[in-house]
């Protein structure tokens, strides 16, 4: 490779047209400088991706802010639910069983006599853990599998193929109540487990096919007639090109995983007392929702009102990613 | 441009099939999609081929085979002596740095996630022995400047350009490794009729600089006779005709050549009346199921028994071997005759206007430009 | 006149402002005649055909000012009801992609034959009849057969004649072709320009086709409207543009097309972009292009000035068209 040379071409070449298409270059500079926005502001500034563009759509999307800020809420309540409630969600008095609301005590006592605000500011935490947590986990492996299993083809994704289709055939509440049952743990870990075994599929499915369409994308096969690695084509052009069905199925998924904890819970094999859990307390409180019907209520209510937060913002997500929409 | 050299490309019975099979467990092929089947030719350096044909035809998978996208079947594809089709690995990617490709859509071969200097700078990425790494942001810039871009643009994002900037960008990417060959398929089809003579200007001028070889593959027939030396014309995976420019547009002998130009519309209503049109009957048959003999006769207005039987070679026809001329080149046809399609250029009324301005025609183009 | 579009306006409220895609455009056809409107994407030719059908997105679009006179009624006027009926019975659509605009999970005799059920109360098997003989017409060989496949089953060409049936099915008397052989090869597009030329010399039908190919233009119009940034720059009878145009965009289109019959070293090239909708240039929308450009480009709209010297009647938006003609 000569040095400089072939970029220091002899501008002066007769016949070339080179000083007239330079100066094309330059008036199609000053067309372009006028930029897209209407402030007249310099273009360079601020160069629009797909993520910026989701991000202004985003700002000003009030069902984006109101789910963002109660999911802000809800993850800083699980890091410190003392801030908010200074008892113990364990402290409890039978002889307050089943008592309502108190000062000091305002959605009152349970079953057993524990205090239902206490109890269901530090279910939180089980609840946002176990989402967070299980949707990661589910993102991960689904979209590792899924990714490789379109990106390769041949045997290997035929194989995978069919294994997610007996996932799906799997009904998740029988599966859990076999497979949880056996286990002793009492930690939020075999629940996550058991989500991410069977959600994975799910993300898998999505994955793959968004990996096939972004692969027979032109600039695939420009990279790789440059002689670009298959990792290098898969994590440079087909992953950016490929997440955003995975994050906005994620999402609105984990607002399912928290449910789905609820109700394991509930059924007696997810989280097992003395761990707190909103499924747990609805659980203990549906035995008495005659005479107390707050028992079941504020866990029941926080529980619909987390997962409206994480679905709600699933669909802003998808609206602002989805270029369809546009 | 000259020939006389060795060719520093020469493509020997190229064949591309694509199974089709049946079963979901146990494939069984039925039958092959025959996409290209049995293509020679030769490039020589600093020469331009166009390559024509319609939709179908199997001229972008030509293309794809040539910068190793996908795999030959069958065939041979020599650059500098050496059969590239059964390289890989290092020697594979040393290869490919000497043969570059420019896309048909510049809407879909750029990456919309990567700003304008990753896009070109990934060939240093993937290349790094070609330039140094502090050196590759500059090399970007003079790129850029090269393909009449403003350096300052380094940072945005392909949406932020226009078609006809996008094109200049993809050739820019092209250009990056200095390859000697650029395989360009279709590059100027998406693009405005005003900006099309810009990109195509900015090739030529390039190959002069750059000293390139170019195989241009096209639908548009006027285009190809503009940029190239040479052109052959496919139909169903082969090459039917070749030869020089002239002897394909003023002297062609083959009936699908002279159909394809007489089909071809000229932006002038005089010269229409006096043209004769060769209106093909029919589609372009199935490449699952090519006729036999000729591939051609199926649509041809002068299918005798023998080309049902007897497939026609690519070599100069009996009739004009021994003659020099025009008309002696290679075609595919038992019946080839030559027939002039395309009214000799001459005619006052029919060439296009001055340049605006009252300028005389020819090279006073050039200065229109620059007066901006 | 059949149909006379007069001074219309149409904008588009887009995240970048308002795109003023038609900016005043008015342009007539009559019977037995055919308009070939001519511009590069972005010039408002589509936008402008939409909004004369009666099919433009609203919103975005918005029409803001104009009338499309049909037969001496203003459709804009006209109540959605009453807009539908003159829709595929008096004048009726072709769009480029014909794979698109077919249903492809219905057979093309069911979706020919719905036309005459539903505008012309026919019984079905009569419908039926009508397609094979429509299919016919549109020269598709074994109509009685093929009348039974789907969209998919056919060629590319094949589809764009079913098209041309469809539209042809109720014999209205305007049709709107929207590069109706742009998505077709070479071979077979000469074919259907061919088949729709004819067509609609039977038929009396007159014809707006649009197009960005100055050369499928020179085949068949009668006359040509030029447009730019949503403005008609230049319309004259389709010999005298050839042969001299009066606007320098239109020159400069036609010099930057390569010849089949020369082999030139460098073609002419219109320097620059398009300009962006929401943007247009003060003065001259072309001025930041044009290589006559002078002060005055900058600053004043040129209107359409009457550039008539010989029988037909000719206009050229240029401030400069007399030296543009004769330069």
């Amino acid at each position: 490779m000569p040095d400089q040379e072939p970029y220091e071409p002899e501008r002066a070449v007769a016949g070339t047209g080179m000083g007239g298409t330079m100066d094309l270059g330059a008036s199609e500079a000053v067309t372009l400088e006028q930029p897209p926005g209407p402030d007249g502001a310099d273009p360079r500034e601020k160069p629009r991706s797909l993520w910026s563009d989701a991000w202004h759509d985003l700002r000003r999307n009030p069902v984006f802010i109101i789910s963002a800020l109660v999911i802000l809420f809800l993850i800083v309540i699980s890091l410190w639910p003392s801030l908010i409630a200074s008892g113990s969600p364990l402290k409890c008095d039978l002889a307050k069983a089943q008592e309502g609301s108190q000062p000091g005590h305002p959605f009152g006592f349970n079953g057993q006599g524990c205090d239902v605000y206490t109890r269901t500011v530090y279910g939180a935490r089980t609840s946002v853990a176990v989402g967070i947590l299980a949707t990661l986990g589910v993102a991960v492996l689904g979209s590792v599998l899924g990714g490789l299993a379109g990106f390769f083809g041949g045997a290997g994704d035929a194989v995978l193929s069919r294994i997610t289709d007996i996932f799906f055939a799997i009904p998740v509440v029988l599966g859990g109540l076999v497979l949880l049952s056996v286990i002793t743990s009492n930690t939020v870990w075999p629940v996550i487990g058991f989500i991410v075994l069977l959600g994975w599929p799910q993300i898998s499915r999505i994955a793959r096919g968004s990996v096939i369409t972004a692969k027979q994308n032109d600039y695939v096969q420009a990279a790789r007639a440059l002689g670009a690695s298959n990792s290098r084509l898969l994590l440079r052009h087909i992953a950016p090109n490929a997440v955003a069905p995975v994050i906005v199925v994620a999402t609105i998924a984990l607002g399912t995983y928290i449910s789905l904890e609820a109700t394991l819970s509930f059924l007696g094999v997810g989280l097992k007392p003395p761990s707190v859990s909103w499924g747990i307390d609805i659980s203990s409180a549906a035995p008495y929702v005659r005479n107390a019907p707050h028992a079941l209520l504020w866990p029941s209510g926080a529980l619909a009102i987390t997962v409206l937060a994480f679905i709600m913002l699933g669909d802003a997500v998808r609206d602002a990613l989805d270029p369809k929409l546009r | 441009m000259a020939e006389t050299t060795e060719p520093i490309l020469e493509v020997r019975g190229l064949v591309k099939h694509y199974p089709l099979t049946s079963g979901i467990l146990f494939k069984k092929q039925v039958g092959a999609v025959k996409a290209v089947d049995g293509v020679d030719f030769e490039l020589a350096r600093g020469e331009t081929l166009g390559i024509v044909g319609e939709s179908g035809c199997g001229k972008s998978t030509v293309a794809k085979m040539l910068v190793n996208l996908e795999r030959p079947t069958a065939g041979e594809i020599r650059y500098k002596g050496e059969d590239i089709t059964r390289l890989s690995g290092k020697a594979l990617k040393s290869v490919r740095r000497n043969i570059q490709m420019v896309f048909q859509d510049p809407y879909t071969s750029l990456n919309p996630r990567m700003t304008v200097g990753d896009i070109i700078g990934e060939a240093y990425d993937i290349h790094p022995e070609v330039a140094p790494k502090g050196d590759r942001r500059k090399r970007v810039r003079d790129l850029l400047d090269v393909v009449g871009l403003n350096p300052e643009y380094i940072n945005r994002y392909p949406h932020q350009f226009s078609g006809g900037q996008r094109q200049r960008i993809g050739i820019a990417r092209g250009l990056a490794l200095r390859p000697e060959i650029i395989v360009a398929d279709e590059p100027v089809s998406a693009l405005d009729v005003s900006v099309q003579a810009q990109v195509i200007n900015l090739m030529g001028r390039l190959q002069d600089e750059f000293d390139l070889s170019y195989i241009f593959i096209a639908h548009d027939l006027s285009i190809v006779r503009h940029i190239s030396d040479r052109v052959g014309v496919m139909y169903l995976g082969r090459i039917v005709e070749t030869g020089r420019d002239a002897e394909i547009y003023d002297h062609p002998t083959h009936p699908y050549t002279q159909a394809l130009l007489s089909a071809v519309p000229v932006p002038d209503p005089e010269a229409r009346e006096h043209r004769e049109r060769i209106i093909l009957s029919g589609d372009v048959p199935s490449p699952t199921n090519i006729p036999s003999g000729c591939r051609f006769r199926t649509r041809c207005w002068k299918a005798r028994e023998r080309c049902a039987l007897e497939v026609p070679a690519l070599a100069v026809p009996a009739e004009f071997r021994g003659v020099s001329g025009p008309a002696a080149h290679d075609s595919a046809c038992h019946f080839a005759e030559e027939k002039r399609v395309v009214p000799p250029e001459e005619t006052g009324t029919a060439g296009p206007p001055g340049p605006p301005g009252g300028r005389g025609p020819g090279g006073s183009h050039r200065e229109d430009a620059e007066d901006a | 006149m059949l149909l006379e579009v007069r001074d219309l306006h149409v904008e588009f409220h887009t995240r970048d402002g308002v795109a003023k895609a038609v900016n005043g455009v008015s342009y007539g056809v009559d019977a037995g005649e055919t308009l070939a409107v001519l511009g590069e994407s972005g010039s408002g030719k589509s936008v402008t055909a939409q909004t004369v059908m009666g099919i433009l997105d609203i919103p975005p679009g918005r029409v803001t000012a104009g009338e499309i006179l049909f037969e001496g009624r203003d459709l804009l006027k006209l109540k959605e009801e009453e807009r539908r009926k003159v829709r595929g019975a008096e004048m009726a659509m072709i769009f480029q992609d014909a794979l698109s605009s077919l249903n492809p999970v219905l057979t093309v005799g069911a979706q020919l034959a719905e036309m005459f059920t539903v505008h012309r109360g026919m019984s079905r098997k009569d419908a039926h009849a009508k397609a094979v003989e429509l299919m016919d017409r549109v020269r598709i060989p074994a109509a009685g057969e093929r009348v039974k496949q789907y969209p998919h089953q056919f060629s590319g060409g094949m589809r764009q004649r079913i098209m041309i049936a469809m539209a042809m099915a109720l014999e209205p008397k305007l049709i709107i072709a929207d590069e109706p052989t742009t998505a077709l090869d070479v071979t077979v597009q000469a074919q259907v320009m061919d088949l729709l030329a004819e067509l609609q010399r039977e038929l009396h039908m007159g014809l707006i086709l649009i197009t960005h190919d100055l050369g499928v233009v020179a085949d068949v119009a009668d006359k040509i409207a030029v447009m730019y940034a949503g403005r008609i720059v230049e319309t004259a009878p389709v010999h005298d543009i050839y042969k001299a145009p009066a606007h320098p965009y239109t020159r400069g289109l036609l010099e930057s097309i390569p010849r089949l019959d020369q082999k030139g070293q460098e073609l002419y090239a219109i320097k620059g972009l398009p300009p962006n909708l929401t943007r247009i240039p003060p003065g001259c929308a072309f001025h930041p292009r044009c290589p006559m450009a002078r002060d005055v480009c900058r600053t004043d709209v040129p209107p359409l000035y009457d550039v008539t010297e010989s029988d037909a009647g000719r206009g050229s938006a240029c401030h400069f068209w007399r030296e543009c003609l004769h330069g």
